[in-house]
């Protein structure tokens, strides 16, 4: 068995260095598109995925985000909430939020917006905002009358790179009317614009949990999100176990949790996607290695009548054709994985640009591993049937030829 | 040894039947050389394929080497053609991608010889007709007297019991012709090997020891070149 293996690769391999090299080639390249076009597509929906998830957790939720029970409008107690909270292993600092209504007015324009109060220190820890001051600075503790806005409020300069209504080009420095639902209207002086390339983060307004006290005119030990961020190799569900353990029946989510309620659906899609493509992908290289080796056999009808004539085991003969589809499926995959990554360091520097971010394909180990092992079955079955059926031939008619 | 008993093979075309064996019995000994002759379609390409185990008989025995080869599986007839018969074709039938030395070679390697051992083989063969120069050629850059050449040092280089030709100078010139004879008689004098050969050239016979004329798929003559043959003033052709 293992002699008859050993004769079957010597023969693919001197097939293939010794036969048509333009043939040779051309089915590389096409087992090589085919490979790309099926890690391509995954890793462009996985770039996007990523995005998200960095999004989510960079600039929004943290790793774990508490909100109000379901029938409750807000968390109560939620200092003492925090301070439990930050003493639990694992999370390295909670930030209250108080979330609210506001209309913002500024020479002329006029928005619906919602303002978020922070504490800037707490709030340092947990997200990225703090990096992201395009223009002017961020909050800090106790200051009263300042706010921070996000660029898709605030306004760009060239109105083309709004995505809706904004207050038409605010810049730090400028005034900015804010009503709140309680009937208080304020000016405040912006501090900075905040651009995060994340849609959601760029939309808000933020304010400090003193000024927001002023507003309210009282102490404020409620909120509407705790927002977490949790030690690099703490593992976030068990983060939340021990949230709840400590009594909080509030609702507690980790960002796994909060993106697969928020793109459940369109992960569903795309997975949907995915699959054609590589069904698709899969069918194309099965014809084509299909054709290549019906080609081949068939030229080489009298070739094969010859070599069972001298002895040569019908198997040998197939496993010589299998293995021609192996070497092939081989070098193509190699080449796609070149073909790959280079795209994948060129969309690294110019980067798919969406409302959410700039999206940079990502490519999975298990994709390529999956890929690949479905790739070398649909290679082996469009290498095995034609060779099996020109090789089941009997010798004098496959001789006649 | 060869015998062949009541040997016949039929071809079912549909709504004709081909008769291109109508029952032969032959004995072919050890050591000899013998031409099957005969006009076109009178059997000799059958003869030789069914004696060669490349196809079935429809009525009657061979027995090669004490074997009823029709107790054979396929595999196993398979591994009889590779272990103990030798074949060279019309067109010599090299494997393209192959060398001249992997060609010769390609049989040993099959029958799970050693690597030494085959390249040994496949060099003393190759010296022996001639062409151990060409080791690394491929066979478009051989004449075609040098491919059959080849073409008979891959059939004997495993040392065969009887090795089968089949109109193995159809396509050379008579100064290559003469030199695969003359290869071929010298195999059948120096090594005792039995060969079996498919000729139609007249001139053919003075090679062999025994010529078998076939008509119709019956044996019409069967004795030693050329007296018998021309006693019996059989034109075949």
């Amino acid at each position: 068995m293992l002699t008859d293996l050993r004769v079957s690769f010597f023969l693919a391999l001197r097939s293939i260095i010794r036969g048509s090299r333009g043939s040779l080639y051309l089915t590389i390249l096409i087992i090589a598109m085919v490979f790309t076009n099926m890690i391509f597509m995954p890793s462009i929906i996985l770039g996007f995925i990523k995005v998200a998830e960095d999004q989510i957790i960079t600039y929004q939720t943290g790793n774990i985000l508490i909100s109000p029970h379901e029938d409750e409008p807000f968390i109560e107690d939620a200092f003492s909430l925090q301070e439990k909270i930050n003493r639990i292993p694992g999370v390295l600092r909670a930030s209250v939020h108080y979330g609210t209504g506001v209309t913002l007015r500024h020479k002329g324009y006029s928005i619906g917006s919602t303002v978020v109060a922070i504490k800037p220190d707490d709030e340092r820890l947990v997200t990225d905002v703090y990096r992201k001051i395009k223009d002017g600075y961020y909050l800090a503790d106790g200051e009263n009358d300042e706010i921070i806005i996000g660029i898709q409020t605030s306004g760009h300069k060239d109105e083309s790179l709004d995505m809706g209504p904004t207050l038409g080009y605010l810049q730090a420095g400028d005034p900015v009317t804010v009503e709140y639902t309680n009937g208080v209207s304020k000016v405040y002086h912006v501090k900075g614009i905040i651009e995060t390339g994340s849609y959601y983060a760029d939309q808000g307004s933020y304010i400090t949990w003193d000024e927001l006290e002023s507003v309210y005119g009282k102490k404020m030990d409620i909120a509407t999100d705790i927002i977490i961020k949790t030690y690099p190799d703490a593992f976030e569900p068990d983060v939340k176990t021990q949230i709840y353990r400590f009594g909080v029946r509030e609702n507690v989510q980790t960002w796994q949790d909060i993106l697969e309620e928020a793109m459940g659906r369109a992960v569903q899609n795309f997975a949907m996607l995915n699959s054609i493509t590589i069904v698709v992908s899969l069918i194309i290289a099965v014809v084509v290695l299909f054709i290549v080796i019906m080609i081949k056999t068939l030229n080489s009808r009298r070739q094969i009548g010859v070599l069972k004539a001298l002895g040569v085991e019908k198997n040998i003969i197939i496993h010589n054709y299998v293995f021609q589809v192996l070497i092939l499926t081989t070098i193509g995959i190699i080449v796609g994985t070149v073909l790959v990554e280079s795209s994948v360091a060129i969309l690294t520097v110019y980067p798919f640009r969406f409302p959410d971010g700039d999206v940079t394909p990502v490519v999975a180990t298990s994709d390529l591993i999956n890929n690949t092992i479905m790739l070398y079955i649909a290679s082996f079955i469009a290498g095995y049937i034609p060779a099996w059926r020109v090789a089941s031939e009997d010798i004098l008619t496959a001789m006649r030829s | 040894m060869i015998v062949a008993e009541n040997l016949a093979r039929t071809y079912d075309m549909g709504k004709v039947i081909v008769h291109a064996l109508r029952g032969i019995s032959l004995t072919i000994q050890k050591g000899e050389f013998v031409g099957i002759m005969g006009a076109s379609g009178s059997g000799k390409s059958t003869l030789l394929h069914l004696l060669g185990l490349l196809d079935k008989p429809t009525g009657g025995q061979i027995m090669l080497g004490g074997i009823d080869v029709k107790t054979l599986s396929d595999r196993k007839r398979t591994r009889f053609r590779l272990k103990r018969l030798g074949y060279v074709f019309q067109d010599y039938a090299l494997v393209p991608e192959l060398t001249v030395e992997e060609n010769v070679y390609l049989t040993s390697m099959i029958r799970g010889t050693s690597k030494e051992e085959y390249q040994a083989q496949t060099l003393a063969i190759l010296n022996r007709i001639g062409l151990a120069d060409r080791l690394a050629h491929k066979h478009n850059e051989l004449s075609g007297g040098q491919q059959q050449r080849v073409a008979i040092a891959r059939a004997m280089v495993n040392k065969p019991e009887i090795l089968f030709a089949d109109e193995p100078c159809a396509n050379l010139d008579s100064e290559s012709s003469r030199n695969v004879l003359d290869l071929f008689r010298q195999i059948n004098r120096e090594m005792a090997q039995t060969i079996v050969m498919v000729s139609h050239e007249d001139w053919h016979m003075e090679y062999f020891d025994r010529v078998i004329i076939l008509r119709d798929g019956l044996i019409i003559s069967d004795g030693k070149p050329p007296e018998e043959f021309y006693q019996k003033g059989c034109n075949y052709s």
